[in-house]
């Protein structure tokens, strides 16, 4: 049990702190334009068949409504929701949702979602296919 | 030397698994559920008007009436969200906090700790409305109203460690019956009948 032995210990402990749950680092060129932006965004942005902004909005509305979410904001000239929930069965994690609705061309909208995990950005793209099923799924009611 | 050797390990290991647990899987989050539907059918109602506002406003009505505050109104898309603060504290809650102090202090007697359990509070209860038109020629409308609320629990101990007041939590209101007095009302203030989508 010598005084390297120890140190060695700390530094091991703290080497398995460090790495137990890697965190995106902030890197310098924070706000150049990355690889894993442009596909996080392509992940993110979905094009639909509508020809009006509110019609997708309150798309979007009835969508966020069906997943239990609380809408807390909407602009309608700025074609923006959002939403926030607790992510049942725990009450500790929080889940926050921004969709922005831009037209795109003639007839279709281009919609995006964001959504966070208790502050940080959620980047699995399955999460983002499950938001665009049920989406659709409500735009398709909404509109018969 | 090699019981150190262990702790370290189990040390190492125990702020990996602390570090990287995920109590719910993000995926699942923006998945539509089993209950899903019903809670749509019981949270909605359809109006027979082509006035969508007028209906939006006699909503706004019917949750002051039931002494909401409204924080947030969008006309276009045709959105309320409303909001009030009550009490939470329930006398069963109270009972069960005495009675659990009780066991515990008999318990206490041999060693085991003394539990107060926190009750709850203070609650925030939401409401967010959205009106809708059904077809195409916006002849139906209707109104899906989700209520929710925010549940904060005061302090309690077990034996020396005490737990601190403020943990929260949410829930969606789920009984029938809160729903069917909101369109009773809602219907009464426009003068329609609301029909079951």
């Amino acid at each position: 049990m010598t005084q390297r032995n120890v140190i060695g210990m700390v530094v091991a402990a703290l080497l398995a702190v460090a790495q137990g749950c890697a965190a995106p680092q902030p890197s310098p060129d924070l706000l150049a334009p990355t690889e894993a932006q442009l596909k996080i965004r392509s992940v993110q942005t979905r094009s639909f068949d509508v020809k009006e902004r509110q019609a997708a909005m309150r798309g979007v509305i009835a969508a966020l409504q069906d997943l239990g979410f609380i809408i807390e904001r909407a602009n309608e000239s700025l074609g923006l929701v959002t939403a926030a929930r607790f992510a049942e069965p725990n009450f500790y994690d929080v889940v926050g949702v921004t969709v922005t609705v831009r037209p795109e061309a003639e007839g279709r909208m281009t919609i995006r979602a964001n959504a966070i995990y208790n502050n940080k950005p959620i980047d699995d793209p399955k999460v983002y296919q499950n938001f665009f099923a049920t989406l659709e799924r409500s735009l398709f009611v909404g509109k018969q | 030397m090699r019981p150190l050797i262990a702790a370290a390990g189990c040390l190492a290991l125990a702020t990996q698994i602390a570090g990287c647990v995920s109590r719910t899987q993000p995926d699942e989050l923006f998945q539509l559920k089993a209950e899903s539907a019903a809670n749509r059918a019981m949270q909605t109602r359809g109006f027979e008007t082509r006035d969508e506002a007028e209906l939006l406003s006699a909503s706004s009505a019917v949750l002051q009436d039931l002494g909401f505050q409204v924080e947030e109104s969008v006309r276009e898309v045709g959105f309320l969200r409303a909001t009030k603060e009550r009490s939470a504290r329930e006398y069963g809650q109270d009972i069960t906090r005495f009675l659990v102090f009780l066991l515990s202090s008999g318990a206490s007697a041999f060693g085991g700790p003394l539990i107060i359990l926190p009750v709850d509070l203070h609650q925030k209860i939401a409401a967010t409305l959205v009106t809708k038109p059904v077809n195409s020629e916006a002849t139906r409308q209707e109104v899906r109203v989700v209520f929710y609320r925010v549940i904060w629990k005061g302090d309690g101990a077990v034996g020396n460690q005490s737990v601190p007041p403020g943990e929260q939590r949410m829930e969606m209101l789920r009984d029938p019956v809160l729903y069917q007095t909101f369109f009773a009302k809602l219907s009464k203030a426009v003068f329609l009948e609301p029909f079951a989508l």
